[in-house]
């Protein structure tokens, strides 16, 4: 839940940001999951809004396979990049990273379908993953069938995700975790055209195990680059996010972000028309600053300020204040 | 063709070389959660047993990072033992489900949780709901705390070890039988050290240490925490410091991972020392359990 306000009409950001001054509720999640048997478990996430309720995430994973595979089936948030994968409520702002909301769509990439991933049997943490899901969804693959579903013919109308992560234990105290991302898929502009986004993620935090400090630091970026074919052009655009997080005492956190995100350009170099994003012909910036207060686990209380500076139009200062509680039983964090 | 088709085997080739290479050893993988379990277990498997722990000693074990290398580690395992009671329930599920390891989920003989050796303590007997703090609903996890529980835990872990390697019965018996003798002979030792101390009241940070107050007959008569989970605020400590000078306590304790600067000050006020004890036994850095015991018991004698 969060009461905001903007200096002028914001921009179309994730499904779940606010966006209009006022109260804004932002999303009621309910979150199922548990082992089916000793092959399997259930992973659900349902969500309410105003709107209506949306399956988020309903899959099952194997437990149980060998060689180090993992297979998941069902809907999901696929593992391009950190973010993606994450539930709102797990982010340090209150608001999805615009270049996701223009890649994937206001929900992030997610589909229905199934993925692969291989731990690989080395002695550092290496994971490849392969994920096939539908390409239609207006809000979770806008680069791809999007709104248009044009259905299925043959495999290359699929939504290919593929991912490598790797982790480096730097020391007890400072991770490292990098990541190359690739989707591939079908767009609606037209017979055979196709959309090819690559990623690159790096997420470093540092923990000091040594004292007992509540200090954490985390820094993370994600960098995305997208070619699109359309009828008689080749369109391609990149963007991403850095944002640092500093938790400075038990209960406080404060949290800066930059983001940036090109417009699309042609072969021939100049901007061309984006039929996903007409009015996006130049540049667009934006920073965000929060202050988050934890009184514990469970609940939390964060004030943000955004600058956004699309050069097209007007900039939009917005501020809010947003609250999260959680109840239930206590779901694991990961990484 | 010819050249794709020799680049494969070679491929394949070198998957299974890949593959292989980790899987050569007769010493069966331990991993535990928490420290003490592992020297624990490293006492009772002996040369038979590679034991690696999740948490280092100078860490929370309610709050440990899922780093991934940990699911690497977990993928690799034989035998996984838990505290269990919940304590690893914010961050040990999602390592064991990315571990894709079907010898060690829960209800399997590969998964041992060592709070099912034990009778617990701090069971709540009405109804919890975290209005209360951060309460453990099936008891305290702390229970290492007392060498007296340790003994059980390590007769169990010598039992599952000799069901997971049958070849190894005798030597996990023999290990085991050592072990617990060692352990109740220092123990004695300790409880006649310390036996001043029965009945004696103090004051703790978190609420953690039943255990040891219940093998050393010790009170605990109140914590600075306000709730199990919430930092300590002034007003609450004021209210501690009160109590602590009211019922001339033996002295404040608390675990070296959490932050000791309101303890200094709380203790300084009631007149009382601050002894900060290990909160588990290091065994990264090579300490055994008996060690541990003997080093609590060590700074345990500077309470009043």
């Amino acid at each position: 839940m969060a009461a905001a306000y903007f200096s002028d009409e914001p921009l179309p950001g994730g499904a779940h940001d606010p966006d209009h001054t006022g109260f804004n509720f932002q999303q009621l999640e309910l979150a199922a999951g548990a082992a089916v048997d000793p092959y399997f478990r259930l992973d659900t996430n349902l969500v309410f809004s105003p709107f209506g309720v949306e399956i988020e995430e309903a899959y099952a994973t194997t437990l149980a396979l060998s060689l180090g595979l993992q297979a998941r089936l069902g809907q999901f948030l696929t593992g391009f990049g950190r973010l993606n994968a994450q539930h709102p409520h797990a982010w340090d702002f209150s608001d999805q990273p615009f270049e996701l909301t223009r890649v994937f769509g206001g929900e992030g990439g997610r589909g229905l379908g199934g993925e692969l991933s291989w731990l690989v049997p080395l002695d550092w943490h290496v994971e490849l993953a392969v994920a096939v899901t539908e390409a239609a969804g207006e809000e979770t693959a806008r680069s791809f069938y999007g709104e248009s579903d044009l259905g299925v013919d043959s495999p290359k109308d699929l939504l290919y995700t593929t991912t490598l992560e790797q982790f480096v234990p730097l020391s007890e105290s400072w991770s490292l975790l990098g990541g190359l991302s690739g989707a591939f898929g079908p767009n609606s502009s037209g017979r055979d055209n196709h959309t090819d986004v690559y990623g690159a993620d790096l997420y470093l935090k540092y923990r000091p195990i040594d004292e007992p400090e509540p200090t954490v630091v985390t820094l993370q970026a994600e960098w995305l680059y997208r070619r699109r074919q359309v009828p008689d052009d080749l369109l391609r655009d990149h963007g991403g996010f850095v944002q640092g997080t500093w938790r400075f005492a038990r209960r406080w956190a404060g949290s800066l972000r930059y983001e940036f995100g090109s417009p699309a350009r042609g072969e021939d170099g100049a901007v061309a028309f984006d039929p996903l994003d007409p009015e996006w012909t130049r540049a667009r910036h934006r920073a965000s600053a929060a202050l988050t207060f934890l009184p514990s686990e469970f609940s939390r209380l964060r004030l943000q300020g955004n600058h956004d500076v699309p050069r097209w139009r007007n900039s939009i200062t917005a501020v809010f204040l947003a609250a999260e509680v959680l109840i239930g039983a206590h779901g694991a964090h990961s990484f | 063709m010819n050249r794709l088709r020799r680049l494969l085997v070679t491929l394949f080739a070198l998957c299974e070389l890949l593959l292989f290479a980790g899987s050569a050893s007769a010493e069966l993988r331990v991993v535990t959660t928490t420290p003490d379990l592992a020297a624990i277990a490293k006492a009772v498997g002996g040369q038979r047993v590679k034991v690696t722990a999740l948490a280092l000693a100078s860490q929370d074990p309610h709050f440990v990072d899922a780093r991934p290398h940990l699911a690497l580690e977990l993928s690799k395992a034989d035998l996984l033992i838990v505290v269990g009671a919940e304590l690893e329930a914010g961050w040990l599920p999602a390592l064991l489900t990315g571990s894709r390891n079907g010898k060690i989920q829960p209800g399997s003989p590969g998964y041992l949780d060592a709070s099912t050796l034990v009778d617990l303590l701090d069971v709540p007997k009405a109804k919890v709901d975290r209005s209360q703090g951060d309460i453990h609903p099936s008891g305290s996890p702390h229970y290492l705390l007392d060498p007296r529980r340790a003994e059980r835990v390590a007769v169990g872990i010598g039992r599952r070890l000799a069901e997971l390697d049958a070849g190894g019965r005798d030597a996990y018996l023999a290990a085991t039988k050592a072990f617990v003798g060692e352990l109740r002979t220092a123990r004695q030792l300790h409880e006649k050290k310390l036996e001043r101390l029965r009945g004696r009241p103090i004051i703790g940070y978190h609420r953690s240490l039943s255990y040891l107050a219940d093998w050393l007959g010790l009170e605990v008569v109140d914590h600075l925490e306000p709730k199990p989970g919430i930092p300590p605020n002034p007003r609450h400590v004021a209210q501690v410091v009160e109590l602590g000078r009211a019922r001339k306590v033996a002295g404040l304790v608390q675990e070296a991972w959490f932050a000791s600067g309101t303890s200094k000050l709380a203790a300084e006020k009631m007149g009382v020392p601050l002894v900060v004890i290990p909160g588990m036994t290091n065994f990264q850095g090579g300490q055994s359990y008996v060690q541990f015991i003997a080093m609590l018991a060590t700074k345990l004698e500077g309470l009043k």
